[in-house]
């Protein structure tokens, strides 16, 4: 795979989000998505006569709206302007960011704000998720996505008892940042006490995947704006995040072929394999300060962080229970509370890299880490497991 | 009892038999245990036999298949939608023992929700004149030195004295000596006035106001404080979301690739294509190899038995996208390599529930087909355990 050739380089120079919660019903989709556009403007001391092309996604099978990207234009300030209507599932959010990136990048134009959100009270998300299978074939069986294969891998390959106790950590961690986080949707105040009974008596949803371990069905948006090097810095409000590189990987739609006798490489796996080294970067775990991981359970939040990483056999376990991914720790991982906290689905990737540029700028607000934060990691997932992943830099130095 | 958003956990209880939908509850035979824990707790049980409803309160949940727990403000918080019920369950402040599914599922197709009607809180007269001091704009007011006095009849009535002077407005019980002009009304008129719901001018024309003194001041007196504001007008103030179920009639092209496969079901044979590049058979069958990125033209036949190399035990009941119809839970969809595949190529498809107990990685497993297949995956009724 050829390295990108950015003709210039992107910046993150606006970020705005609504709060994110069960319910919004004080608000429809279009007044949603002005208070997250409303906020990236004012964070990027613009307005919207400063913007030239605006990327709108959400996942229209969710709340049954076509051309959402019209009906939102009163929100966006789309009106006259050029824009493009972007819809990948899970990764959309990042696929935004992706987008925007390759059209300031390409000269096409200076100043492009991207904006992704959702509405998934409005709608049925697992019965929408579950019409991504082949119509003519597994529609029948999919349960969204609900699985609980990875925990029963894990547990086959670590122990019951390790494994268990590796996931539901992961789970009560990402709780004590979401409790934090003002914005965040759950905040339950789980403590690391709690895991026995969690484990135990937390509803199963599929296998050993219990609710606890589950991510949340979220309402709210995130707004985000990029500039060009030459622009960045001059009269804007924050400094500038920059965009270092990015990489999507697809894959065909089957699902069950991942569940073969033997595995191909994982989508996270290729990604990150790819991205460190066409970017010469030979150890993730130390290069990065923050990664803000897609993670939409704790079982697969657990096994990714092996992929991500490039990690072997038990070393992210392990990390884990030292405590390296704690906020305080050698790499945390998603300060925010992820997306186990908080899931509007069309902003949940967009969400990973605007939250880890608000570390990158230090002001995240109170779930901001302690050290300071040079280089990020984001990731979006989506589908029937592809992967976006995004390298964030403070510095123009690479 | 404590009430909690405007309810209490026994006006869910007492309202269930009017709530209750008997033919849709023909077929149901179950004890339900509620247990609210806290003040304005208590302990009840739902008994539904065959579109009867028996609800009591008791001391012991005794007999009950799923039991239903929580602090008295969750379940209250919960049963009107004020808390996500889903939030309250994962995190454990709502507990239900037996099956969780109930609360999807059968409760709301028994029972018209359990709705409070928002009670906007009568305004007195005397909470609305305990505003006139902050609502006066001295701006409007400037040189006037002058005493208004309200003569409010009836039971929330009084008598008070509202005296402007300097730049201030005070307001005081009982009249004071030299009032410019004096307003007798019915305290109820007055809180309507302020409120909006009563028009002042008519008033006066029906008789329902009396002026005594400067009629001019009394006129000119509404200009000098700002528009009274009811506090409870946004909590009562109705959100109005419209529910929409959509049905939508589909047809799907299989196009000759995939349609070998279903052609194969008809004969009961699984047909998979195999990628001349990497050898993989593609279940089902493709037009192109996504890795190779090649056409891929030779047919095989395979299994019909497999292994299973991994499987869901699915408890959670999603919607079934092609009926619409909430699945019955639990069920196992496994992941089979069918004899003959190669070894990444998985295919899944539902275990026969029976074998769901003794399902394990490695087992192996046959199709079960339906006595006419059609052409669909309709064909193959379930898997079973080869033994």
């Amino acid at each position: 795979m050829k390295k990108h050739k950015k003709n210039r380089n992107v910046a993150i120079i606006g970020i705005g989000q609504t709060s994110l919660s069960s319910h919004k019903e004080d608000q429809n989709q279009v007044e949603m998505v002005q208070e997250a556009v409303i906020n990236a403007l004012q964070d990027a001391h613009l307005t919207i006569d400063d913007i030239d092309c605006i990327v709108h996604g959400n996942m229209e099978l969710f709340e049954m709206q076509f051309a959402p990207d019209l009906w939102h234009s009163l929100g966006t300030g789309a009106y006259g302007k050029d824009e493009y209507r972007i819809t990948t599932g899970g990764t959309t959010g990042m696929t935004l960011v992706c987008a925007a990136d390759n059209l300031v990048a390409s000269g096409l134009y200076d100043t492009v704000l991207a904006i992704g959100l959702e509405k998934l009270q409005e709608g049925n998300t697992t019965g929408g998720i579950t019409n991504m299978a082949d119509p003519l074939w597994f529609r029948n069986l999919q349960t969204g996505a609900l699985t609980g294969t990875t925990a029963a891998e894990m547990i086959s390959e670590f122990g019951e008892e390790r494994a268990k106790r590796a996931a539901m950590k992961y789970r009560i961690m990402m709780d004590k940042h979401a409790v934090l986080n003002p914005r965040a949707h759950r905040r339950f105040g789980l403590e690391y006490e709690q895991a026995e009974d969690l484990m135990a008596n937390s509803p199963q949803l599929v296998g050993e995947l219990r609710l606890i371990h589950m991510c949340s069905q979220s309402d709210g948006a995130c707004a985000m704006i990029f500039t060009s090097e030459k622009k960045a810095g001059k009269g804007t409000g924050k400094p500038p995040v920059w965009i270092r590189d990015h990489i999507q990987g697809h894959r065909e739609e089957t699902i069950p072929n991942l569940f073969g006798a033997v595995k191909p490489e994982m989508t996270h796996h290729y990604c990150a394999r790819k991205l460190y080294e066409r970017n010469g970067i030979t150890d993730p775990v130390a290069y990065f300060d923050v990664f803000e991981m897609y993670d939409p359970s704790a079982w697969w939040a657990m096994d990714w962080l092996r992929e991500f990483f490039l990690l072997k056999g038990d070393e992210h376990i392990k990390m884990l229970e030292r405590g390296d991914f704690d906020l305080d720790g050698k790499i945390p991982i998603n300060p925010s509370g992820g997306v186990i906290a908080s899931n509007p689905i069309g902003a949940t990737a967009m969400l990973r890299p605007a939250e880890a540029a608000l570390q990158i700028r230090g002001d995240a607000g109170p779930h901001q880490i302690k050290k300071e934060v040079r280089h990020a990691l984001a990731s979006g997932f989506g589908g029937t497991f592809w992967t976006a992943l995004m390298i964030l830099e403070k510095d123009l130095n690479w | 009892m404590t009430e909690y958003f405007g309810a209490t956990v026994a006006d869910i209880f007492n309202t269930m038999p009017e709530r209750f939908k008997p033919e849709e509850a023909k077929d149901v035979d179950i004890v339900i245990g509620y247990e609210a824990t806290g003040e304005g707790g208590g302990k009840w049980t739902a008994t539904i036999k065959h579109g009867t409803l028996k609800v009591e309160k008791v001391e012991e949940l005794k007999g009950c298949k799923t039991t239903i727990h929580a602090d008295a403000e969750i379940f209250v918080g919960v049963t009107l939608g004020k808390i996500t019920a889903i939030d309250a369950l994962t995190s454990q402040k709502l507990r239900v023992v037996g099956d969780a599914r109930l609360l999807m599922t059968l409760l709301p197709k028994i029972f018209v929700p359990f709705t409070v009607t928002p009670r906007k809180k009568a305004v007195s007269a005397r909470a609305i004149l305990a505003t006139v001091e902050s609502r006066f704009r001295p701006e409007k007011a400037e040189g006037v030195t002058m005493n208004i006095g309200y003569d409010l009849t009836g039971e929330n009535g009084g008598q008070w004295t509202l005296m402007i002077k300097d730049g201030r407005c005070t307001v005081r019980e009982g009249f004071a000596e030299d009032l410019a002009v004096k307003l007798i009304m019915d305290a109820d008129v007055y809180a309507g006035m302020m409120l909006g719901t009563i028009d002042g001018a008519s008033a006066f024309t029906s008789g329902q106001v009396r002026i005594e003194g400067d009629m001019m001041a009394a006129a000119a007196t509404t200009k000098f404080f700002h528009k009274y504001v009811d506090p409870n007008a946004a909590e009562a103030e109705e959100l109005i979301c419209l529910r929409v179920t959509n049905s939508i009639d589909q047809r799907f092209a299989s196009g000759p690739v995939m349609g070998r496969w279903f052609a194969g079901l008809k004969e009961k044979k699984f047909m998979a294509n195999k990628c001349p590049e990497c050898g993989r058979t593609q279940i089902p069958p493709r037009e192109i190899c996504a890795i190779c990125r090649v056409r891929v033209h030779e047919f095989v036949e395979l299994g019909p038995k497999g292994t299973v190399t991994n499987f869901d035990i699915v408890y959670f009941a999603s919607p079934d996208p092609l009926t619409g119809a909430v699945r019955d839970t639990p069920y196992t969809p496994i992941y089979v390599v069918l004899d003959g595949a190669s070894e990444q190529d998985a295919f899944a498809f539902e275990l026969k529930k029976e074998d769901i107990d003794r399902i394990k990685v490695g087992a192996k497993v046959r199709p079960v087909w339906a006595d006419k297949p059609t052409g669909s995956f309709r064909d193959v009724l379930y898997f079973e355990l080869d033994r």
